[in-house]
């Protein structure tokens, strides 16, 4: 939601933020993938809800793009600041690590598919 | 009976040190509470014997309880001020009834009058407390009374 609302971020990734898939023919676009989540128990209910999240922007080479200032957006929304939810009571977002890395195309190995982003750790409490 | 989770299980305070179970106020966020039930034993062996002998001296009765902290919790902070012993009240789930049935409503407990005094750990992880007790008082274990 905070992502995909800031013009700022959609203005480097105007294809949009999406969470695991991008629709077919995007080119610069954000992804947001759940990478693992446990759970903290505490009597009689959950205490609280740990969850790691990949975090990147991704631009084919033939699209043009800024990457890094996309990443560098990503990082600005997201590090230390803490996701409300309903029902949930905000502990911490913050970046565990950096993502840097760059694939080939799997149809047109002329084309090379850069990303960058994070893996973000984010935590709500429930009491 | 039979082997319970300790999902259910619950610690119970109540600082002014009142009896009944209507004065115990639940501590949340906490996910962990031990008690120790040691024994002193004193070696008696004597000439003759082929092995080392002991009777039994007084049982201990303290533990801890543990959790997250909360910071809209502060029963175990407050505690540490305490100068008169408060009820805490052990339940290692919400199925189990008292052997003892009274009170019939009450989950099995472990409960009597102690100091607590507690620690804060805070790291980059969801801060955790900690809580040391020791009995002030006798306690009442399932189905009997310690004298």
């Amino acid at each position: 939601m905070r992502l995909g609302s800031d013009a700022t971020l959609l203005g480097l990734c105007p294809n949009g933020v999406y969470y695991q898939e991008a629709p077919e023919g995007a080119k610069q676009f954000v992804i947001v993938s759940l990478v693992e989540e446990h759970d903290e128990g505490t009597f009689e209910q959950r205490g609280f809800e740990d969850a790691l999240y990949m975090v990147e922007a991704r631009m084919a080479s033939t699209a043009g793009g800024n990457i890094q200032a996309a990443a560098a957006r990503i990082d600005a929304l997201l590090e230390d600041v803490p996701i409300e939810a309903a029902g949930f009571h905000a502990m911490a977002c913050f970046r565990e690590s950096r993502l840097r890395m760059t694939e080939v195309d799997d149809a047109d190995p002329s084309i090379r598919w850069f990303r960058r982003g994070g893996m973000y750790r984010v935590q709500v409490s429930l009491v | 009976m039979a082997i319970r989770s300790g999902r259910t299980g619950r610690v119970r305070w109540s600082p002014s040190g009142a009896g009944t179970p209507a004065d115990l106020v639940e501590i949340i966020s906490l996910n962990a509470w031990t008690l120790s039930l040691r024994t002193d034993f004193e070696e008696v062996t004597a000439f003759g014997d082929n092995n080392k002998v002991y009777i039994p001296g007084m049982r201990d009765i303290s533990g801890t309880v543990g959790g997250f902290y909360n910071g809209s919790e502060l029963a175990l902070v407050r505690a540490t001020e305490e100068t008169e012993p408060g009820l805490l009240e052990l339940s290692p789930n919400d199925i189990d009834g008292n052997l003892s049935g009274t009170p019939a409503d009450l989950p099995m407990h472990y409960s009597g009058l102690a100091y607590l005094d507690c620690e804060i750990n805070c790291s980059l992880a969801a801060p955790r407390i900690t809580g040391n007790f020791r009995a002030a008082g006798s306690w009442t274990l399932p189905n009997q009374e310690v004298a």
